[in-house]
Order: C-alpha cells, then structure tokens, then sequence
C-alpha cells in the first residue's frame, strides 16, 4: 500500500476514534488494555511519556540563562506519583521555582524545544495531573512567601506556591485567615484556584476560586502577565478552574477576612436523603457559616453545622435546629443499637462502625485544638484526621459535581457504587454558592453547567486499609462513578489525567473544541501541562 | 492509614507532605529534598547515599516530623541511621572524643533521683546551680554528653561505654537536658521515670506562676515531639492558664529557633541561621522570651531586644529556689 494512502488511512481511523493528534516527540496512543475505559471512544488513561528528544540542547541552554534543573532520582524520585498513587511517571528534570521570571525563562525555552513542563503545587491530585511523563516538573512550593497583607482592603498578596497552611500561619499572627480552601493543610494557593478548593463554608463563600481577586500569570510562551476581571480578563477566567493548561499562576491576590474559632455541632442521621436534604435546607436559608456531610459508609451519616459568632449559632438554634431530622451523638447511638440488634447477621458492619467511631472521634475533639468549647484551626483538625484515617498510599476519590436538584439522585447512585466496589467508605458532601458574575470562570470546569445558585459535590472515597487492589479495579470503580455524572449531565472535580477521557462526554465537543482552539493559539507546542485535559 | 505496627519505614511514605510543613530546613530551604517526604521519597527511588548527603547533613534533628507522620514513619530515627553511614566530621568527633574521655574519669553517683543537665547547660555554671537548686536533685557526674554527640553526629557508641552509662541510671527519677539523649534514654530504659527538663521546670509552682501572658514561651522541640501525644497536653494546659504564646505551630508542634544542623554543639559547622528565629517572632510582641534550652537563648538575644530568659531564671531568688 503506497505510504500516502496507509497515513490518510491512519489518520481517518484516529479521526473516527476521537484519538488527539500525537503531538511531536511522544510516545502515540498507549496501546495496553484498550477496553480499560468501557463505553468510551478510546483514548490512553495514563498519558504517553516525552521521548527525551533535545533534552541536553535544553537544559544546556536554560543553564546559560542561569537556570538550573535537577536531574537523578533523590530530585525526581519525590515527583513519581501524585496524591492518588496510581499513575506513575518520572520528569527528566526539576525546576523548584524561586521566581516568576525564572519560570518565564523555562517556559520560553520549553517552547522553543518543544519539552513539557508539568506544574506542581502540592501534588494532591489523584488522576495524575500533577505528574510529568518525562520534561519538566516545575515545582510551585519554592515560591511560598507571603508579599503584603492588607487588613484595610481585607486581602493578601501572596507567591503562588505557598501552602494554603503556611499562608494561614501567617495570617493568624495578625488575626487575620484566608476565607475558604481544601480541608487539606498541603495543597497550594496556585493549584487550588486552578481546580476549585471547597471548605466546609463553600456554601457561604464560595470555592476558593472565587477569592482570587487578581493574578500574576506566566503564560506558556513565557510572558509575565497581571490579570483580573478588569485587567487581561480573558487570561483571568482561563486561569481561574483553568486546570494550569493556559499560565503558570505565580502571584495571587486573595480575600481575607478576620480569624474567628467557631462552634461545631454534630447531628447524626441513618439516611443519606434526609440529611443531604437537611443540608440544602440549611445552606438555602443562609442558617450556618459551615455545613457539610461526612458518613461512614452509608449507615453514619454525619451532618455537620458550625457558626462564626454566638448571634449566628443562637438564630440557628432559635430557628433551624429543630427542623433538622438528625440525632444528637446519644440519641443517634440508641437507634443505630436497635437496627443492629434487629439484624444480627449485619454485626460485622455494627462493629466496624464502632471501631471507626472509636477512631476518629476523637481526632475532632481533640484538646490543643479547643478553647472555650471552639474549635481552632479547623483545617489542621480536619487535614490531620483525613490524612490520618483515610489516607494511604493509594488515595481513589471521584467524585459527582451537580446542580442541587440532581444532588441526592448522584449521592444515592454513587453510594450504590462504592457498596458493589468495596467493603468501606466514606462520603463528604458539600455546596458551593456559585457567583453569578463569575459564569465566564466556570465554564469547563467542575462547576456543572446547569447549576445555579449553589452547585453541589459528593466524593465518594473507598477505605483501602490493608487490602490489595488493582490498578484496573480502582478504575472501574471510578468509571461507575462517572458514567452517573455523563448520564445527569453533571461535572466532576477531578476530570482530567487518567478521567480525561469523560471530558468531552460531559462537556460536548463544541465547548472542548473552543477550548483546544483556545489552547492552541496560547500554547503552540502544546507543553504546558498537555496531559491534563486535551 | 495503614493498621499494623509503627513505626514504620520510608517505604509507607504517602507523599502526603504534612512533614514539610514543620520542617525547619525545608523552610529554610524550600527545596523537597530538604524534607523528610524528599528523604523517604528519594529512598523509594533507589537514590544513592551520596544524593541525600546534603539533607541529611542539614537536619536539625528538631523531630518535628515525627509526630505529623500519619503514616507513623519514625523520620528523625531513619534520618539518624543514615547519618551513621556517612563519613564523619572529625571535628564533631573530636568534640565526641573529648566529653567520653571526660565522663570516664566521672565518680559513681549516689542513690538517688539525677539531673543530666547535657553540654550547653554545663557551659553556664550559675544557671546549672541555679536548676540543681531548682530542681532539688544532683547533677550526674557521667551526664552520657558523649553520647548525646554520637547522636547528633551519626558517631559509633561503643557498647561498653553505654552499657556503663545506663547502669548508672537504671531504676532512678531521671531529668534530662538533651533532647535527642532523653528520646533515646526512653528506649534504652523503658522502666525509667524520665522527664524533660522543661516539663520538670514547668511543673515547678516558683516557675510556673511566673510565666506572664506576654511572655513567648520557646519549648525545647526535641524532647517535646520525642513524647509529643503526652506532652502537647502539659503544654496546652501551661499555655491555657498564662495567656502566654509559645513557638507552636498551627499543628501544635514547636518550632525552632534554628534551621541548621548540630544546633546545640557549638561549633565551626554551626552556621548561625537568624531567619528561623525571626520568623518565630515575626508579628509578635512579647515583653520577654522564656527558652527551655539554654543552647537557644543567644540566637534569640540576637534577634530581639526583649530580655531573654532561661526558664530556671524565672525563679529569681534564692528564697524562691529553696521553697521550690
Ligand atoms: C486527602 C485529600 C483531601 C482533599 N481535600 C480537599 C478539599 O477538602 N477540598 C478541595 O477543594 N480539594 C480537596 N482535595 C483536592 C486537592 O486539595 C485539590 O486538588 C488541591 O487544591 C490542589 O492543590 P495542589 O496544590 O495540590 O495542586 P496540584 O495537585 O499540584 O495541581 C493541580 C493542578 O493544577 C496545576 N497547577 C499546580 N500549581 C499550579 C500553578 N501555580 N499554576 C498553574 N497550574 C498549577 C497542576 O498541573 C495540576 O494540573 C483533596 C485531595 C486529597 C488528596
Ligand atoms: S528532624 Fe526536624 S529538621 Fe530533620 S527532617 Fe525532621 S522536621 Fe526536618
Ligand atoms: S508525613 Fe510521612 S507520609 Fe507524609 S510525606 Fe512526610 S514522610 Fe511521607
């Protein structure tokens, strides 16, 4: 067969497959288990790694402008995995930022020799997006000082880099936090507003997204770039929930807000429905500062509620309270005694219950984080204990992101999921007040296109203890939870790496064909973070 | 987390970088392989001792790490091991040399409760009268100095020479000065009734009272994150009646007040490192600074002009000490 005909042959196959063009100096499409993603136009779950290709010219000319990259496994060996653990891949080098200009320098050079250049924050991604299949990892955590903090305007400046943990150390000294970010003391300023950060108070204040007021940006072809909704506002909504496909965020200007300890209150509830509808209920009515869910399994549905200020808690406690359906902790105990003694056979379940209550309990209580029965530093308490109890080297979380009326269907569906994949889990539900001028922030991304108002999201996390799973069980897994999200058109938080392949599923290929176009123009060798989403 | 017996080794490390966060030469530096994770990571990863030389000749040995791990990795041991394999300073060892010949010559002590004060009290003697005093026990003549250095500096500890060193101590009420010489004191003698010798100060009513609530309180980090589950309730309990503030993170763990390595030995390796110590005191006001650890007080009078106590000084006169 002539060679003309044989790659038009090709290319129309890879067409009708939806398979992306491979870009120069890949690997093509990885050829292993090609049903591993059943029901989805095929396409590679763990991306191609770079061949190497003029990596010394490279690195040789990054050395001249004064830019140095690490190379041997004790500077890349810490980069092989992300949070997940499950998809694995070697950078040929480090960049640990210091500067913005210094990112400018790699990123032009990146271009000009068409090397991939992976960004990470604190690496708590689980689908590999913080991972580089070869080229550079630009490590975001050496840019991690705080530039300015302004208690009249209520805001930081900060390098982009920082752990949202270091910045509230900081803000603390002058009795100052930060408004809401991932209840996880390691992930980074500049990752999280590219992927959303959703606290306990999300469905007051919105994701942490919402808070970034201005950014420097380095775009891919190494420009250094402040951006706003009044300044380069194009570049600013493809940053913000931009998944670090269009700049490099290397400064944040943040809202900040006074630092208050608050009161936690617990009610206990044996079904998903009435709890999540209690929680809709409350954060519709504005009747909290904090709301989320947190079970074990489906049997201990934990509804959580805390207050800023005494006048907020005694109206919630004068209105709200009584309408809830939950228990108090005894009240909850008696009831959940008699369903099991009703059902004996089901005492395996009633003892991990308890094993688990004994556990992680009092991880919430705990003195040093208390004062005057308030909690302090809530994210350390919770980080801890999540890390603690529910960490592992293997950390598989999808996740469902919905409009509010779609929610309690994707929870039900989802928790019918985990009980078929494995023996325990756990479910953390939350809303996220959406901010209607920021509609343009949030297209493609895990605010689903039909929310309005509040969106909300459910992540569905399997206990791994000491068991054994396969890469391809845990994928499954994650497929079932997706195909819920395709089927009611909802979004997930974590769409991109090895789940890529449901982006255009849920988005439609005219949005994500905009978007390519979009990325093409501002990144014409493809190397910023180019396994992430296209 | 995983459920079987801690602690573990590097390989359960989860990369969850909550050890970064409390690591002093991970903030000096803010480089991941300064880091317990860049340790235990680089260790999956096949690296060669060599490569992990400069971080591990960096540690401070603060402990910091050990409490945060949720995956119950003793770090600052694995860190300590390692150390043992590279080649040793001669200087430290020297140093090393020269308090083993010292304790040699030492005298048996008599029955009773000791004081192992360690090399930077030693080098104050009013303030080491001043704690004897206090604390109404004698101070060891073999105060085990040697060992602490082998310790901190990866330095071989002859068999014969611990072995005479704990029989010494076997059995007695035990204050110890040394943090890294205390954590190890636990293991060695697991019936032993130990204390650190800020938790025993503390506990002193001439000592305790006179913390004042505009004090900054620095607590010694090795011996404090050596017992950290027991000990952050003696200190939330310090810090909840004097108002005061301490060098305690978020996480509740201490920080130090330095960033590089063999803090305590004083010298020629030690590179002073002032940013830590700033850093501590950055966007506080405090009328005095209260240290546990003798070693700590110069860093800190070089960084404030607030006067600045050992925690035995607090207890101003003689009168106060004998009715201690
Ligand atoms: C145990 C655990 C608990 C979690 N809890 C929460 C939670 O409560 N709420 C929540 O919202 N999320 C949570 N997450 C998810 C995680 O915290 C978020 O994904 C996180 O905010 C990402 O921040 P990061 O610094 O780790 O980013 P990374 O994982 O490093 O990066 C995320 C993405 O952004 C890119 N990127 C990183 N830095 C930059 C930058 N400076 N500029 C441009 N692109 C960049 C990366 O290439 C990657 O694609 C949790 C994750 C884990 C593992
Ligand atoms: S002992 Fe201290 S300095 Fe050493 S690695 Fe641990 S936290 Fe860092
Ligand atoms: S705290 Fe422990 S598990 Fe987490 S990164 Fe550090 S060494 Fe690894």
């Amino acid at each position: 067969m002539p060679g003309g005909v044989s790659s038009r042959l090709i290319s129309d196959w890879a067409s009708a497959l939806k398979i992306p063009p491979v870009e120069p100096g890949t690997v093509g499409p990885c050829p292993v288990a090609p049903d591993a993603l059943q029901g989805i136009v095929r396409q590679q779950t763990n991306a191609a790694r770079w061949n190497g290709a003029g990596w010394r010219e490279f690195v040789a000319e990054l050395g001249a402008a004064g830019v140095a990259l690490a190379e041997g496994a004790a500077a890349t060996g810490i980069y092989a995995t992300d949070a997940g653990g499950t998809a694995y891949g070697l950078p040929h080098g480090v960049l640990v930022a210091r500067s913005a200009a210094q990112v400018a320098a790699l990123l032009m050079a990146a271009q000009a020799h068409r090397v991939p250049v992976t960004v990470r924050g604190g690496g708590l991604t689980t689908e590999g997006e913080s991972v580089a299949y070869g080229g550079v990892l630009l490590d975001m955590t050496g840019m991690g000082r705080v530039l300015a903090i302004d208690a009249e305007a209520m805001t930081v400046r900060t390098e982009a880099g920082i752990y949202w943990h270091d910045l509230a150390e900081e803000l603390r000294r002058a009795g100052l936090d930060y408004l809401s970010a991932p209840l996880n003391m390691t992930s980074s300023v500049g990752g999280t507003l590219g992927v959303g950060g959703i606290d306990v108070n999300s469905a007051r204040l919105g994701c942490s997204a919402d808070q970034a007021i201005s950014l420097q940006v380095v775009t891919p072809t190494g420009e250094i770039v402040e951006c706003s909704d009044s300044e380069n506002a194009d570049l600013f909504q493809r940053v913000i929930l931009g998944y670090g496909q269009f700049g490099v965020i290397t400064e944040a200007t943040l809202k900040i807000r006074p630092y208050t300890p608050l009161s936690m209150h617990y009610y206990y509830y044996s079904t998903l429905r009435e709890a999540i509808e209690d929680l809709q209920m409350l954060d519709a009515n504005d009747a909290s500062d904090y709301s989320g869910i947190l079970t074990i399994m489906d049997c201990a549905v934990n509804l959580l509620v805390a207050f800023d200020s005494s006048e907020r808690e005694a109206a919630f406690k004068a209105t709200w309270e009584k309408r809830l359906r939950g228990h108090g902790e005894f009240g909850f105990a008696l009831c959940v005694a008699g369903h099991y003694a009703m059902r004996p056979w089901k005492l395996g379940e009633a003892l991990y219950l308890l094993k688990r209550k004994q556990a992680v309990f009092p991880e919430f209580r705990r003195a040093e984080f208390h004062r005057d029965g308030r909690m302090e530093d809530r994210t350390v308490v919770f980080s801890r204990a999540v890390w603690k109890h529910w960490g592992s080297r293997n950390m598989v979380i999808p996740d469902l992101a919905t409009s509010a009326d779609k929610f309690i269907e994707a929870v039900e569906r989802g928790n019918a999921v985990c009980r078929k994949f494995f023996p325990h889990y756990t479910l953390y539900c939350v809303g996220i007040k959406l901010r209607a001028e920021h509609k343009p922030h949030y297209e493609m991304s895990c605010v689903p296109p039909d929310a309005a108002g509040w969106a909300y999201g459910c992540e569905f996390e399997p206990m791994i203890e000491d068991a054994v799973y396969s890469r391809d069980h845990f994928q499954s897994f994650k497929n079932a939870i997706y195909d819920i999200g395709v089927d009611l058109g909802a979004s997930y938080y974590r769409f991109g790496g090895m789940m890529k392949g449901y982006i255009r599923r849920v988005f439609g290929d005219a949005l994500v064909d905009r978007h390519l176009a979009m990325k093409r123009r501002a990144d014409p060798a493809m190397i910023l973070n180019r396994d992430v989403i296209f | 987390m995983y459920s079987s017996a801690h602690p573990r080794a590097y390989s359960a490390c989860s990369g969850c970088s909550l050890c970064r966060l409390v690591c002093p030469m991970w903030r000096a530096r803010r480089d991941p392989c300064y880091s317990p994770e860049g340790i235990a990571k680089a260790r999956q990863s096949g690296a060669a001792l060599a490569e992990l030389a400069p971080a591990l000749e960096a540690c401070t040995l603060c402990g910091a790490c050990d409490p945060v791990c949720p995956e119950d990795i003793a770090l600052s041991a694995m860190i300590m091991a390692l150390r043992r394999e590279l080649p040793p300073h001669p200087e430290l060892v020297a140093l090393q040399v020269g308090y083993r010949q010292a304790a040699e010559s030492a005298a048996a002590d008599p029955a009773g409760a000791l004081l192992l004060p360690g090399a930077a009290m030693r080098a104050d003697p009013a303030l080491h009268e001043k704690v004897t005093a206090l604390l109404g026990i004698r101070a060891a003549q073999d105060d085990g100095a040697d060992i602490a250095v082998a310790l901190e500096i990866g330095g071989q500890i002859a068999p014969q020479r611990l072995r005479r060193f704990l029989d010494g101590l076997d059995g007695r009420g035990l204050v110890v000065g040394d943090g890294l010489l205390l954590a190890a004191l636990r293991r060695w003698l697991p019936a032993a009734r130990l204390q650190g010798l800020g938790e025993a100060l503390g506990n002193l009513n001439a000592i305790r009272r006179r913390i004042a609530s505009a004090d900054f309180y620095v607590i010694e980090a090795r011996a404090y994150h050596a017992d950290h589950e027991r000990l952050v309730a003696h200190y939330d309990a310090l810090r909840k009646e004097s108002g005061c503030a301490m060098n305690l993170d978020l996480q509740r763990i201490a920080m130090p007040p330095h960033a590089s390595a063999y803090p305590g030995l004083r010298i020629g390796s030690a590179r002073e490192d002032l940013a830590q110590a700033r850093w501590l005191l950055q966007g506080r006001n405090p009328a005095r600074i209260v240290v546990e650890n003798a070693a700590e007080r110069e860093v800190f009078r070089r960084v404030a002009d607030v006067p600045v106590l050992h925690l035995a000084e607090l207890a101003a006169s003689n009168e106060e000490i004998h009715h201690a």
